[in-house]
């Protein structure tokens, strides 16, 4: 009876884009290694030991971002990503949104010293992964800036405020998830007009 | 002088040991602790019911 429930739930339910499309990006597949803070959005686990992420808890967590996102000046926004496959979707995502970000290397002391010319003083930021820029999650709490991020089933939400459960490592994944945000702030913004293309965030090989 | 309370644990709140940001689903104000935040302790937003990290 409840998994009846539960199929009528989901059958009713608007996603972004059909759920197709998010499978074929593979922004539901995990890694072999579950935290419990991202066990909530883990759906189940197969038989190779990849955990496989909830694309329904994602696509409520895109929206949610979005609107949380939208709520700042976009010029107080700071995206952050050290990963090579996410360097693109967040140039693009700041080229849409107008926001400010970080690829590579966080240079230590960005959110916290003035003395540097690379100091700024973000509102909100928005990091990749976790675990990978540490830095720049380190430096907002030191500040007392919210923390926006894309985690994986292996990753751990301690100093992180909303959490988007995704495939964090995956080329098209992340190109699927930053060109849904985008076009959801644009949206939000009361702009008709979104030219671009999941293609136009992908970086190349 | 208000004092602000944890959503999480409810402790008050002095200093710059905490955060403060609008409910992502409604635009409350939500303020975490600093300890709340490293363990991530989960929170609820008393408006809306959103349910974070």
């Amino acid at each position: 009876m409840i998994e009846k429930e539960r199929m009528v739930r989901d059958l009713e339910y608007e996603y972004l884009v059909p759920p197709d499309e998010y499978l074929a990006a593979g922004v539901h597949i995990g890694t072999q290694v579950k935290t419990g803070d991202m066990k909530k959005f883990i759906y189940k686990v197969r038989p190779d030991g990849l955990y496989v992420l909830d694309i329904r808890h994602l696509d409520e967590r895109i929206k949610v971002a979005a609107k949380f996102l939208s709520r700042f000046e976009p010029s107080k926004i700071l995206l952050v990503a050290a990963r090579q496959y996410g360097q693109k979707p967040i140039m693009m995502f700041s080229k849409v949104v107008g926001s400010n970000y970080i690829v590579g290397r966080f240079i230590p002391g960005t959110l916290t010293n003035p003395m540097l010319k690379e100091y700024m003083e973000p509102d909100v930021v928005f990091v990749n992964d976790p675990a990978i820029d540490t830095q720049a999650v380190q430096e907002a709490t030191d500040v007392g800036i919210p923390v926006v991020a894309l985690c994986d089933s292996n990753n751990s939400a301690a100093n992180i405020d909303l959490v988007i459960p995704t495939n964090n490592k995956g080329r098209k994944a992340l190109a699927l998830v930053y060109w849904l945000l985008a076009k959801e702030i644009v949206k939000i913004k009361g702009i008709a007009d979104f030219p671009y293309s999941v293609e136009d965030f992908e970086a190349e090989l | 002088m208000d004092i602000h309370k944890c959503i999480s644990c409810g402790a008050n709140l002095i200093g710059a040991n905490y955060v403060k940001f609008p409910c992502p689903e409604c635009g409350e104000i939500i303020y975490r602790c600093k300890k709340c935040r490293k363990l991530a302790n989960p929170y609820k937003c008393e408006n809306c019911g959103f349910e974070g990290p």
